[in-house]
């Protein structure tokens, strides 16, 4: 036994010296010369928005679609480069008018593009057709419909924003009330709240608020099934965008007057910043935001109370609004092949599996699912229904997404419903001459 | 004093101890001390290299930049003095395409507001802002801004001048992402981040590609200061105020728990600044991996120590345990040397207790030979004395004799030269020739002395008959001599159960009602030279070595000998041993060559019956037992005189029922039947039966081979064979012998013993004078050689060779018997194998020779 242990040590010895001799060894190279070969780097530019980070905090939206880049990067051998935009305040430009600018100018190669954006570029011819992609057979006829100009799909998504009403549950319990359906039940719940001291119910920001107005206009286009129809009429002229967005305008109008958004305020706001807080202190009951936000810890994925995200009131009950941002590259892109193929990846299932673990987001891929958070149930309940309305669609001329935004703005900074509605009048006269 | 000094001597031990492991403990803080402080000063000074690389490399970056920029502003200079010169300024701005670097070229005359520019529209200074007056190298540069292509640019303008009057501004603007392509592709392994700001506006405009984490981005300084958790307001402060006064500056700062050197580097005299942070282990790589080296190395060195120090331990440990067991082996060796010499003491000690005790047992009986020889030298003329003397030298000759045989037995027990010699031999021998010695003993005591055999299955065994003799006669004559006159002495055989069918399991039993043992002596009867020495005892003869000799006889058989005893009231002694069955066949056969195939037994002993039966059984005889003579005279009515062929009646019948009962069991068979009575040792009823015809007369116990001996008797004397032959079968009556022997004396007693037998010898002194003898005697001269071993010239065994070896018919056959004191059984075989017929011990018993005589010489 004794034996055997001496012998062990001994060979541990001896094995721990020459691995000792092996790591002090070095290759001595008989060349004096060191020659540094230049690595041939294939790479993509991908312009995407930026948030404002906060310290210590994981941006969990980034990180989703960061493991997809990294997918299609360990794939390809590409590396991906970001270009990254964020308005530093209102007066600065947008992320969409610096997205426009850089892709009608092929700055970059992947672009992640608003709605409107995306309809206005794909008009201009500016962005590639993506149905060749293979994983492109996988998508949701809803995303066909929304990111399809001229037989071509534009831009694909990594997940359907939806946009929904956040509500703070133990508020209208504790004041009785039922969770708002239509436009009238809503004002009645600003009403109860702003009498017991809320002085203003609902928080807004400078992006959000046309969701209300999506939800009177749309309910019944896309829900009452003519559709094509109706939107067929819109393209020709035959009917007025203005007829379907006065209900929603008169309605922010009412708000106003009553005092139940502060216009002002929300005027400058750029959004979850400038109601965020008052919403998860409890002073404000009501706001509206995607359904990531739900999710996001730097957004509302933390409240102190009972939350519920429920669809935006109209005619025909509570109505969820999508709109689908998306990626798309841009006809003249430095790297347009590798490009091609980066979102492929970035689009398949499995990324797309990937992402939607991550942000807990309803899939573009018909082949994707996840669960949602309890809070989102009644919102993901009515998509589940396919009872939506789509605030971007690429099939109507007139762009929708970034046109009633700055339209709702112009409400908020003191123009009437009617010189909206005018507003509206003379954008689609403008695109249907186009 | 001796306290004192033992004190010292202890606190000089402790202190020893104690100081060692403090001292290693020393030296190691010193090490470790000396090494920290090495590292620290190599951590020092790589990071001040480090640091020293850092601003290096961003004085790198800076001149790139300021390099570029400065040749974008030579490039608008020049192109300031061509649209001077120019025809038609308007027209040669417009035929510039924009490029990567220069992406709008505009003219403004000067008085005007409104100019043109390479793309065709008309442009304003409007969306440009020149308001801070920021120059670079004597040319206004604007606040940053998001050019038509939505990517960060700045524009220049530069005033041109013709023949010394100002005409025009020159506008060219700039992205930032031209200076991406002059960059390097990050630095510090892309571990370090790297932004280009405009110090007007503090926004971040340029991120280029390679420098930094791709998962943070930052709008401007505020964001940049937020995102990374640098929220002091002091620092906040300074930094500002660095900026404002365009200096360069770095600190340090933790960012997303990782300590980091930040830095903030003016470039066109504060225009822009380089605005980023390294990890402070990306730069101190060198640094890093040189201290965790000399971590290394400690720890290996520190690792190789205690390896060092174990191994000392555990060799230590072993000496220690091969010196512990040294130790004990040389303590075991002690003891063992110790029990050695003490048993060697011990075993002296019994030496010359032995030798004293057997000095005087031999000294007695020679002193007794001695004295009555002087007395016979004195008294030769009184016949009646000299027979008196003759008488007691003669038993203290056999008591000497008897005595050094007993030595001689001992001294061959004790020396493991005792060889059994297993051949097959009777138990009716065995009792016989026990009970021809020990009965005559008894009987001039008037002791009775009474034999059983019971319950044995095999009559003819395996064993050494002599020494299984030699232990029975110890036994009884014991018994015999430690019984009062009148006394009883038994003497048992029983049959214990088998073991094997092949094995005997014998129980001999020797009891009396004699004397007694007390209990001290019991404890030592098995030693030798121990006798019972009390007033009843101290007369009776004995040499004290027999119960040793016994007890080691029946040990060497594997047998058990025990005994139990009571003063005065007796003593039983018992001995068990294992004897193997002999397959005799001429037991079974017997019966058939002597036609007997029925015998009728009247015997009223149902015990008798069994044992008879039991050892009849299998030889192929029926065996018709009757309790008495009436019924014996049934059976033998009921049947022809032919069904029986032999009569067996115990004695008991014959007392109860008297001889004439038995006579009229004769009348009822052939005249020619052999009867044979079995009797106890009656007289009477021996005489009187004695005048029967066909009777035989047979001592129980009943034994087989002893029956056949009867029953022959009975036929031989009915073929009229007289066995008076055998009377004188060992007589040497004109016996010639060479004889051999070298000693006077031994040779004078041998001439006399033959001359009183009849026989006359001729002596010659050794082996070799026999040879010679023999080689000259005629054919058939001497009957038989006796030839002494211990001879000078030539020995008794290669002069036996010799003369074995002879060219002579008689050389091969003539008895040669060894008269030896060499006694041994090697002594024996040795004699055997030199070629002599047969060993015989001295003195020469002459009954023994006479025997051996007539048994090889009427052979030869």
């Amino acid at each position: 036994m004794n034996k055997n242990r001496k012998k062990n040590m001994l060979s541990c010895l001896v094995g721990f010296i020459m691995l000792s001799l092996a790591a002090c060894g070095s290759k001595q190279s008989g060349d004096n010369v060191m020659i540094f070969e230049e690595k041939a780097e294939r790479s993509v530019t991908l312009f995407s928005p930026m948030e404002k980070t906060k310290p210590d905090v994981d941006n969990i939206a980034r990180s989703a679609s960061e493991k997809t880049v990294t997918m299609a990067e360990e794939a390809l051998g590409i590396t991906v480069d970001y270009i990254t935009y964020t308005a530093e305040d209102y007066q600065d430009k947008t992320y969409d008018e610096v997205a426009l600018d850089r892709a009608r100018n092929h700055m970059d190669d992947l672009y992640l593009l608003n709605p409107d954006i995306i309809q206005k570029l794909a008009e201009e011819n500016k962005l590639m057709d993506l149905s060749g992609l293979d994983n492109a057979k996988n998508l949701r006829d809803v995303v066909k419909t929304a990111n399809v100009v001229d037989g071509k799909l534009v831009a694909i998504p990594q997940e359907i924003v939806a946009y929904g009403l956040f509500i703070n549950k133990d508020l209208f319990d504790q004041y009785h009330l039922e969770l708002p359906e239509t436009p009238e039940d809503f004002l009645e719940c600003c009403r109860v709240f702003q009498e017991n001291g809320f002085e203003t119910p609902v928080g807004a920001n400078r992006w959000w608020l046309e969701t209300f107005v999506f939800a009177q206009a749309f309910a019944d286009l896309y829900n009452g099934g003519n559709t094509q129809t109706e939107i067929a009429a819109l393209n020709s002229g035959e009917a007025k965008y203005s007829d379907y967005m006065r209900p929603g305008f008169e309605f922010l109008q009412e708000m106003i007057d009553c005092g139940y958004i502060d216009a002002k305020k929300a005027y400058m706001s750029e959004a979850i910043d400038g109601e965020g807080a008052d919403f998860l202190a409890q002073k404000t009951p009501i706001v509206m935001a995607y359904w990531s936000a739900a999710n996001s810890e730097t957004a509302y994925g933390n409240p102190d109370f009972n939350m519920s995200v429920i669809g935006f009131p109209s005619n025909r009950g509570q109505m969820p609004i999508i709109t689908i941002t998306g990626f798309a590259i841009s006809t003249n892109a430095p790297h347009a092949e590798d490009a091609m193929r980066t979102l492929n990846i970035m689009v398949s299932d499995e990324a797309l599996q990937a992402y939607s673990e991550t942000n807990k987001v309803i899939s573009p891929s018909k082949n994707v699912s996840v669960d949602c958070i309890p809070a989102l149930k009644p919102l993901n309940d009515k998509i589940n229904e396919d009872i939506f309305v789509l605030a971007s669609n690429a099939g109507m001329k007139l762009e929708q997404w970034g046109n009633t935004c700055i339209i709702v703005r112009n409400l908020l900074n003191g123009a009437t419903v009617d010189e909206c509605m005018a507003e509206f009048d003379r954008l689609q006269k403008e695109a249907l001459t186009k | 004093m001796i306290i004192r000094m033992k004190k010292k001597q202890h606190k000089n031990k402790l202190d020893g101890s104690i100081s060692l492991p403090l001292s290693i403990i020393i030296v190691f803080c010193i090490l470790g001390a000396v090494v920290f402080s090495v590292a620290k000063k190599i951590s020092v000074q790589m990071t001040e290299s480090a640091i020293q690389n850092l601003s290096e490399s961003l004085d790198l970056i800076e001149s790139t930049i300021e390099a570029i920029i400065n040749k974008e502003i030579e490039f608008q200079q020049l192109m300031a003095q061509e649209i001077a010169l120019a025809q038609d300024p308007e027209q040669y701005v417009r035929t510039y395409q924009q490029n990567q670097t220069m992406t709008k070229i505009s003219l403004i005359y000067t008085g005007k507001t409104q100019g043109i520019s390479n793309t065709g529209e008309i442009f304003s200074e409007e969306g440009l802002d020149f308001s801070e007056g920021r120059t670079v190298n004597g040319l206004a540069v604007c606040k940053s801004y998001t050019n038509h292509m939505g990517t960060w640019a700045y524009t220049l303008k530069c005033p041109v001048v013709k023949e010394g009057k100002e005409i025009a501004s020159l506008y060219i603007e700039y992205v930032y992402d031209s200076l991406d392509n002059s960059l390097p592709d990050g630095f510090y392994n892309k571990k370090a981040m790297l932004y280009i700001m405009d110090a007007q506006s503090e926004r971040f405009v340029l991120k280029p590609k390679g420098m930094g984490e791709r998962t943070a981005g930052h709008l401007n300084m505020e964001d940049f200061f937020r995102a990374n958790d640098i929220q002091e307001e002091a620092l906040r402060k300074e930094v500002s105020q660095s900026v404002k006064n365009r200096k360069n500056i770095m600190f340090h700062h933790d960012i997303r728990g990782k300590n980091s050197l930040i830095y903030m580097w003016a470039v066109n005299d504060g225009t822009l600044y380089l605005i980023g942070y390294v990890p402070i282990d990306a730069i101190q790589q060198e640094g890093t991996t040189v201290n965790q080296n000399i971590l290394i190395v400690v720890i290996v060195m520190l690792v190789a120590f205690f390896l060092c120090c174990l191994l000392y331990y555990f060799n230590q440990r072993q000496q220690s345990k091969l010196r512990k067991e040294r130790e004990q082996e040389r303590e075991i060796h002690n003891k063992q040397l110790a029990e050695a010499l003490q048993a060697a003491q011990i075993a002296n000690s019994f030496k010359t207790t032995f030798l004293s005790n057997m000095s005087h047992d031999i000294r007695t009986p020679m002193n007794a030979v001695l004295g009555f020889t002087t007395l016979l030298a004195r008294d030769a003329e009184n016949p009646e004395k000299v027979r008196l003397y003759t008488k007691k030298i003669m038993a203290s000759g056999q008591h000497l004799l008897s005595l050094i045989n007993d030595i001689l037995d001992i001294s061959k027990i004790e020396s493991g030269k005792v060889v059994l010699t297993t051949e097959e031999f009777t138990l009716h021998d065995l009792v016989s020739s026990v009970d021809a010695i020990i009965r005559p003993m008894a009987n001039a005591r008037n002791q009775h002395f009474y034999v059983e055999v019971t319950d044995i299955l095999h009559e003819y065994l395996m064993g050494d008959e002599t020494r299984i003799n030699q232990i029975l006669i110890n036994l009884l004559s014991n018994a015999v001599k430690y019984t009062q006159e009148g006394g009883s002495i038994w003497f048992r055989i029983i049959g214990l159960k088998n073991h094997t069918p092949q094995c005997e399991h014998l129980r001999i039993e020797v009891q009396d009602n004699g004397y007694g043992m007390t209990p001290e002596y019991l404890k030592i009867l098995f030693d030798a030279f121990t006798r019972a020495e009390n007033n009843t005892t101290k007369n009776v003869q004995g040499t004290g070595l027999g119960m040793a000799i016994t007890k080691s006889i029946v040990e060497l058989m594997g047998g058990t000998i025990d005994v139990s005893s009571k003063v005065n009231e007796g003593t039983l002694f018992r001995v068990e041993l294992e004897l193997h069955a002999s397959e005799n066949e001429a037991n079974k056969q017997f019966w058939a060559e002597n036609g007997i195939s029925q015998i009728l037994v009247v015997e009223n002993d149902e015990k008798i019956c069994d044992y008879i039966g039991s050892l009849m059984q299998n030889v192929g005889v029926v065996i018709q037992t009757v309790p008495s003579t009436a019924k014996a005279v049934q059976l033998l009515s009921a049947t022809n005189q032919m069904t029986y062929q032999l009569l067996l009646v115990d004695c008991a019948i014959i007392k109860a029922e008297g001889i004439p009962s038995v006579k009229m069991l004769q009348e009822m068979v052939l005249e020619t039947m052999p009867t044979v009575l079995l009797v106890d040792c009656d007289v009477e009823q021996t005489q009187e039966s004695l005048l029967m015809n066909n009777t035989k007369v047979l001592t129980k116990p009943f034994f087989v081979s002893a029956f056949q001996e009867k029953i022959l008797e009975i036929k031989a004397e009915q073929n009229g064979q007289n066995a008076a032959n055998t009377l004188d079968a060992d007589s040497m009556e004109g016996l010639h012998f060479l004889a051999a022997e070298d000693n006077e004396i031994n040779a004078e007693i041998l001439r006399e013993l033959l001359e009183m037998e009849g026989a006359d010898c001729e002596i010659v002194e050794n082996g070799q004078l026999a040879v010679e003898r023999f080689e000259r005697a005629l054919e058939n001269e001497f009957d038989a050689i006796l030839m002494d071993v211990q001879m000078p010239v030539m020995n008794g065994y290669d002069a036996t060779k010799l003369i074995r070896a002879l060219d002579r018919k008689d050389a091969n056959q003539i008895p040669i018997i060894a008269m030896t004191a060499n006694a041994f059984a090697e002594d024996e075989k040795e004699a055997l194998n030199s070629g002599m017929t047969v060993h015989l011990a001295k003195p020469i018993n002459i009954e023994q020779l006479k025997k051996i005589v007539t048994q090889y010489v009427s052979k030869s």
